[in-house]
């Protein structure tokens, strides 16, 4: 393990950097649980600013229920609502005002529309990186999502990688399911990191009204143990940056995260909870307990 | 979502109802307005969520909420010493405007947001009747709290009729005899106000929804409306919890 010598400052502890980005914390709020409304300090926490997944149109998302609450977690079918992406844009100054490295999440219904937004985010010089969201789980494709298996993730992710041109970091968010094959099959077409995992399919049923109740995403600590064991195997699998996301409410849950061998950490249901900067705050007390640098954690563990 | 650990004053059982009182000088609560709630006992995030409930009553350092014990999260709310974590006041309240007398109409035993309504129309020297439903099975302690907390209201018991709402509004009597109609209640309760206040008052209705983030960002809180001639989702954490009734698209 590498240990960091004595009066390190607390922020060069937490930095790290992702696809030559720096980041001054490894905190990154998961696409969709961080609005605009919300924003107001989160600039002293997070590493990246990460707005809500855009799409070519606006869409309208699914229609309520879209929550319910399981245990030591939560389900939710949104269904991507949002303005679409000239509406985005329009917005998107909000979210770069914090100063930080700005990732754009993106979705689309065609290969083309993935390809044809990269190309839009490539020339826009607040957008420092692209996370393809390939998986959320509420949103149909002909019957699944572009997480069906590494032939589709390898054709969207190259279709990108082209469009981006080459300018900036390309992120692919996979759900758990095949996620190694998927994870390697991003790499291969170009991607520079892999977000492991989305929330993972959920289902909730009302037995008083003998009907299905929500159809979702399941994420919080429930899905923790399933999200660090696919980015520890997703890190063994690849040479390019992880990033942890998955029920993360703790700087024990990020040091996790990260000594399972990720280089930066969502945080997305478990902001809604606890506040991020208690988070951050107990994460930089573990980094400061064990005379550690956050950005030596990755694989800092034998195997 | 940052929640605050504030002092618990009283913890009253009224029926399947509990008036939870605290100490809070924090940013005062608007009509209609929500708290994020949790037991401290239980911040271990078990249960995963905190509850959003509506400010109840606030006299400028102790504020009420007013809630029934339906589940899990309520009942733990409701226990004794469980300590309480709680968020400033959230979302869009009723808006007050002056002159005429309005009426406060209450569905189901979801009525909690009218009592700071009331004290704010008083308070602003707005005339204004309270109707409220008492469902048959309400227990009696629940009827004769809200005689006493909303003394003056005009309870209407329900109970067998395929339409509780409208034996409530038959009381109200005729929209345009007020100046605006304000409810609180269950959804068949706030769908009955909407009609009968369409193109004649207007309706300002505050809903209660399930929520997780309570700051906008999630959109699971989502209710359709209409934006710009065209039917969409608004959240009611941050767009509401009241909306205007021609704004909802049900």
């Amino acid at each position: 393990m590498v240990t960091r010598p004595e009066n390190v400052p607390q922020l060069e502890a937490l930095a790290v950097e992702l696809c030559g980005i720096p980041l001054r914390t490894p905190l990154i709020p998961a696409a969709g649980t961080l609005g605009k409304e919300a924003l107001e300090g989160t600039g002293e926490i997070y590493g990246a600013m990460l707005p809500k997944t855009v799409t070519p149109r606006p869409r309208a998302g699914n229609p309520p229920p879209r929550l319910a609450e399981a245990p030591s977690g939560m389900i939710n079918s949104i269904g991507l609502q949002n303005p679409g992406l000239n509406r985005f844009l329009e917005d998107l100054d909000v979210f770069h005002a914090a100063g930080l490295p700005l990732f754009a999440s993106v979705a689309g219904d065609t290969v083309g529309e993935f390809a044809e937004m990269c190309r839009v985010l490539a020339g826009d010089g607040r957008v420092s990186a692209v996370e393809l969201n390939l998986s959320c789980p509420n949103v149909e494709h002909g019957g699944g999502t572009f997480c069906a298996g590494p032939s589709t993730v390898g054709e969207v992710v190259a279709a990108s990688r082209e469009t981006l041109a080459g300018s900036k970091p390309l992120l692919v968010k996979l759900t758990n399911d095949g996620v190694v094959g998927n994870a390697v099959a991003a790499e291969e077409a170009g991607a520079d990191a892999v977000t492991v995992i989305n929330t993972i399919p959920a289902l909730v049923v009302d037995v008083g009204e003998r009907r299905i109740f929500l159809r979702g995403g399941l994420s919080g600590p429930a899905i923790k143990p399933v999200a660090l064991r696919a980015v520890y195997e997703v890190s063994r699998a690849v040479s390019i940056p992880v990033v942890g996301c998955g029920g993360v409410t703790s700087g024990t849950d990020v040091a996790e995260f990260m000594l399972a061998g990720a280089t930066a950490v969502q945080v997305g249901a478990g902001g809604f909870v606890r506040e991020p900067g208690v988070i951050l705050d107990e994460f930089e007390e573990y980094l400061r307990d064990g005379s550690l640098r956050a950005r030596d954690l990755p694989l800092a563990i034998g195997t | 979502m940052k929640l605050h650990p504030v002092e618990v004053l009283s913890r009253e059982e009224h029926g399947r109802h509990v008036l939870l009182r605290y100490r809070w000088t924090g940013a005062a609560p608007e009509p209609g307005q929500f708290v994020m709630v949790r037991p401290e006992r239980h911040a271990d995030l078990d249960p995963f969520l905190p509850r959003p409930l509506f400010a109840h009553d606030y006299d400028g350092d102790t504020m009420n909420l007013l809630f029934e014990v339906r589940g899990r999260g309520t009942a733990l709310l409701a226990g004794e010493d469980a300590g309480l974590l709680v968020s400033t006041p959230l979302g869009r309240g009723f808006e007050i405007g002056g002159g005429a007398a309005v009426a406060l109409i209450g569905g189901g035993v979801w009525v909690s947001p009218l009592k700071l309504l009331s004290r704010h129309l008083q308070d602003a020297g707005v005339d204004h009747d309270v109707y409220l439903e008492v469902p048959g099975d309400a227990p009696e302690a629940y009827a004769d709290f809200l005689r006493t907390r909303y003394e003056g209201a005009t309870l209407v018991e329900t109970g067998g009729e395929s339409d509780p709402s409208q034996t409530v509004l038959d009381h109200v009597g005729d929209p345009a005899r007020y100046a605006a109609l304000y409810a609180s209640g269950t959804a068949a309760m706030l769908g009955a106000v909407k009609r009968a206040a369409d193109g004649v008052v207007p309706a300002h209705l505050a809903l209660r929804e399930r929520m997780a983030c309570a700051n906008g960002s999630c959109y699971g809180c989502a209710v359709p409306v209409w934006e710009a001639g065209e039917k969409t989702y608004g959240r009611t954490c941050v767009e509401g919890p009241v909306f205007e009734a021609e704004v909802l698209a049900w």
